[in-house]
């Protein structure tokens, strides 16, 4: 627990954490200090100007919120008039040359112009001389599109680039109210972050192509995720939203600040890995290229089993602890041996000292902490004696070509449990379609050993079983998440003191 | 009324070189300053009551002792020779016509303060000076009075220049510094402030040429000898740059506490061609406005000027005549600023152009009553909002004007553009 201190907010005690700034110390009590410049990932720079307050006694009598320590004692003034004044004054300064184009802006409804605008102006313009005008519509390179009339000059973009990727990219060019983003002549963006820099941007001058005109925010619901594109396991924003006569659908993932496991940010490929829940799913069982229901897919499954000499069960890496052991004890059921052979997950040297990882498994340690064994000879040699495969989503075309898949499956019969319609399970013989990772709650472990929980986001239309649930259908034992939750326990020792309700969603470091 | 002391060598042909400069004294206290302590020499400087010659006017002696003792890392020294402020024009003259002189006082300052490291921050319009001031320093290297032993004394001291692109705010002193470092020169925040970590992090002085020049007289004479000059709390002598509708304009050094209009008549020798006086501009385009009758009480020093709501600054004088139109003049004081603001804080960068098309409209001809309340305000929300005073050095002059001025700027919204043409005639 950070040591705590006392001061006064307009008069009124408050206590707050000491060793930060006031925007944040006050911030945390719930009383706002409006920045646009300041964010707790890149420092204090102090130009926007939005931030200063009062202090009473001691010290100059105008400060900085955003560099100034909390300290013991002090005395903010928030709502003198004169402090009310300057928000006011500097937000009309920040509003002469914007182009106010809120109706045909993406940031609107999540813009701190507006929202400020709302809260401390709310007057009508006084701008009665030409406004400057400059770029739009640039073309910043990784989906990121710049619009120079709309940005305050905060400078978070190019403090991101320098400090956090060390990429430098960006930079403010010139001077006065000619000053602008700007990147080098043909040196776009070049980073794996950097559509971080339109979360960012607190106005939408930095806007993302891949969601630009997509979605009103205000129409969207937001839902808490992990995102499973690496062991990193960052946590995210689920932006979705089902329109009329629609499935629901993602239209975005953004980060979602976890201090120890990926601060304020995510990389854009876990950013655009929203994509693949929308895209190319299995909604249908299918047996022999003919459309079942899942009834008959099940049914269809059992016999398989009593017909097959010997099965073999494969799982994802990527799958929930939860599904995991789900399927482990189906495996014991059916006296099949189990293999999370997944080296295909893994790519060398992709990883960076960042945040992302060269696993691209969202749960391999799981696997670990069930004991289920991973290495390819153990897999082979299985699946050489087995005549069936049930796989559990386990991209295995991320590991073997297609002669090679061909070669592995020649005289087997293969069902697949997966939400994607992919060529590796076009090749079975029957499929089952089951939640992708945005429609279970679950719990997976990261590449640090940090154990997180997430929830069910999105509800389609046909909404898909969770994978522990066509377990269960197949014989598994554990029926119901209690059962499942039982077992891990039994298995993951450090999970003891826990239940999924007690795991704190910041996660929970194993040891 | 005038003096020579900063000056002495000015009308010596070839003064700025060595070999002349050494015969007229340079270099001479440099024996002396080694036989003192620093602290002995700091004192000597405190007690001549020498302030900061930029234009703030802090005294000299106790912004050095503002450097935190111990602390491991270099000092260093930075002389802002980055004289940009319109109507300013007296470093220049120290850099061609006595460089020695100011070299001299580096080797002061740097002892006092136990630094090694010079960078000298000039102007980058300053073309001409710039080679004179290098072919000083070069001199000074090869003579020995720079280098790993300064003048043979166990003290290394090595002086760099650094030249400007064209910014008026690299002459802010943290501006200056973000410069040297070879950062978009736009001024940081204070605190910390410079002389706990200034360049590079480190304890740094940051002091105006003159301010530095004046140094080898102080530790010559004694700052007994220099407080002759002066008043009790603005002592010693300046470098004053008499411009605008005088009939002698140009650079008179002058010893602090002089009636403006007594220099402005017996110096400057009177308003050019037997015209009214209308106002005069103190200290550089920054300071405030006064009026004739304001013009008739101060005196020529740092005391007065704050009693008469204005400001000493760079002892730029501007004698503005009966022909001023100062609406325009105020449209070309906006215009500069406007055009040097960094463009960091929101209020400069955005309200500086605001009050700038706000003006050019009155000039035109089609601005109104409330415009000109508008400019009132706006310099009211921008002045003291932002990390440095560049904003106030605008708003503070044109407030001035606007009050002090008024009626002009309303004929204009009543007269319309015909205004502009009846005052040019």
């Amino acid at each position: 627990m950070a040591e705590m201190i006392k001061l006064f907010v307009n008069g009124n005690e408050v206590e707050v954490e000491a060793g930060k700034n006031l925007i944040d110390a006050i911030g945390a009590v719930g009383i706002e200090i409006p920045h646009l410049c300041y964010h707790p990932a890149l420092g204090a720079d102090g130009n926007c100007r939005m931030c200063l307050v009062g202090l009473e006694e001691g010290g100059p009598p105008l400060v900085p919120a955003c560099k100034t320590p909390a300290a013991e004692g002090m005395k903010v003034l928030l709502d003198a008039d004169h402090i009310k004044k300057i928000q006011h004054d500097v937000l009309e300064f920040q509003l002469i040359n914007h182009p106010v184009d809120c109706p045909v802006c993406d940031q609107a409804g999540e813009c701190s112009l507006q929202d400020y605008y709302m809260t401390y102006d709310g007057q009508k313009s006084r701008m009665t001389v030409p406004q400057v005008t400059k770029s739009k519509k640039m073309d910043f390179g990784c989906g990121v599109v710049h619009d120079q009339e709309r940005c305050v000059l905060c400078g978070r973009c190019v403090r991101f680039c320098r400090q956090i990727t060390r990429t430098g990219e960006l930079g403010i060019v010139n001077r006065t109210d000619t000053a602008r983003v700007a990147i080098f002549p043909g040196r776009p963006l070049d980073n794996r972050y950097a559509v971080n820099v339109v979360d960012l941007c607190p106005v939408g001058a930095m806007t993302s192509a891949d969601f630009r005109f997509k979605q009103r925010v205000w129409f969207m619901k937001k839902e808490r995720g992990v995102c499973h594109g690496c062991s990193r396991g960052c946590n995210i924003t689920i932006d979705h939203n089902r329109e009329k006569d629609q499935d629901d659908l993602i239209y975005r993932f953004r980060p979602l600040f976890n201090e120890q496991v990926n601060g304020y940010f995510i990389c854009d490929e876990g950013r655009l890995s929203y994509r693949d829940e929308n895209e190319n799913r299995l909604t249908e069982a299918r047996l022999s290229k003919t459309t079942i229901s899942l009834d008959r897919a099940v049914t269809a499954s059992l016999k398989e089993f009593k017909r097959a000499e010997g099965i073999v069960i494969l799982i994802s890496p990527d799958c929930s602890l939860e599904q995991m052991v789900s399927i482990k004890s189906l495996a014991e059921e059916l006296g099949a041996p189990l293999s999370g052979f997944s080296d295909g997950y893994i790519k060398k040297g992709d990883g960076d000292d960042y945040l992302i990882q060269d696993d691209k498994a969202a749960n391999r340690a799981g696997l670990t902490a069930l004991n289920i064994d991973s290495s390819q000879s153990a897999f082979e040699e299985a699946l050489a004696k087995a005549g069936l495969l049930i796989n559990f989503n386990n991209d295995l075309s991320l590991f073997y070509d297609e002669s090679s898949l061909k070669k592995l499956f020649k005289e087997k019969r293969v069902i697949g449990v997966t939400s994607r319609d992919t060529k590796l399970f076009q090749m079975a013989n029957l499929v089952i379609p089951v939640a992708s990772f945005t429609e279970y709650s679950g719990s997976i472990i990261n590449c640090d050993n940090i154990l997180q929980t997430f929830n069910r986001a999105i509800t389609k239309n046909d909404a898909p079983l969770d994978m522990s649930e066509v377990a269960a259908l197949l014989g598994g034992p554990l029926k119901t998440n209690g059962d499942r939750y039982d077992k891990l326990k039994k298995i993951v020792v450090s999970l003891n003191d826990f239940n999924p309700d007690t795991i704190p969603a910041t996660g929970l470091k194993l040891t | 009324m005038e003096v020579k002391i900063l000056s002495a060598k000015f009308d010596i042909e070839d003064g700025h070189k060595l070999e002349i400069a050494k015969q007229h004294g340079a270099y001479a206290t440099i024996d002396k300053l080694f036989s003192m302590k620093p602290e002995e020499v700091i004192e000597e400087v405190r007690n001549s009551g020498l302030r900061g010659r930029g234009g703030a006017g802090f005294p000299a002696g106790v912004k050095w002792g503002f450097l935190p003792k111990g602390t491991g890392k270099p000092v260093y020294l930075a002389v802002n020779s980055d004289e940009s402020e319109p109507a300013t024009f007296k470093d220049r003259y120290i850099l061609v016509k006595d460089p020695h002189m100011m070299i001299e006082g580096i080797i002061i300052c740097s002892y006092a303060i136990g630094s090694h490291d010079t960078y000298i921050y000039i102007r980058g319009e300053y073309t001409s000076q710039v080679k004179a001031l290098q072919a000083a320093i070069d001199e000074a290297y090869e003579a020995g009075y720079l280098g790993d032993k300064v003048a043979g004394h166990d003290f290394k001291l090595e002086v760099t220049v650094h030249r400007g692109a064209g910014a008026y705010v690299c002459g802010e002193e943290t501006g200056l510094l973000e410069s040297i470092e070879g950062k978009k020169g736009q001024p940081r925040a204070k605190p910390p402030f410079p002389a706990v970590a200034g360049l590079y992090g480190c304890p740094t002085i940051i002091n105006n040429v003159q301010s530095i020049a004046s140094l080898p007289f102080i530790l010559e004479k004694g700052a007994e000898a220099y407080k002759v000059y002066g008043t009790e709390k603005s002592s010693g002598t300046h470098l004053f740059g008499i411009s605008g509708h005088v009939e002698k304009p140009g650079m008179y050094e002058l010893p602090l506490g002089l009636p403006l209009l007594e220099v402005v008549e017996k110096v400057a020798g009177g308003v050019w061609k037997g015209r009214k006086l209308k106002g005069v501009i103190p200290g550089g385009s920054s300071t405030p406005v006064l009026t004739p009758e304001e013009a008739k009480t101060v005196t020529l020093d740092y005391e007065s000027m704050a009693e008469h709501k204005t400001m000493f600054g760079s002892g730029g004088i501007v004698v503005l005549d009966e022909t001023v139109d100062m609406v325009k003049l105020v449209e070309n004081l906006i215009y500069f600023y406007h055009h040097e603001s960094c463009g960091q804080c929101t209020p400069c960068r955005e309200g500086l152009g605001w009050m700038l098309k706000i003006i050019k409209k009155v000039v035109r001809g089609e601005g109104e009553i409330s415009d000109i309340d508008l400019l009132s305000e706006l310099c009211d929300n921008i002045e003291m909002k932002t990390v440095c005073v560049l904003s106030a050095a605008c708003t503070m002059p044109v407030r001035s004007y606007l009050t002090k001025f008024r009626h002009e700027f309303d004929a204009y919204v009543s007269e319309g553009a015909s205004t502009a043409e009846a005052n040019q005639e």
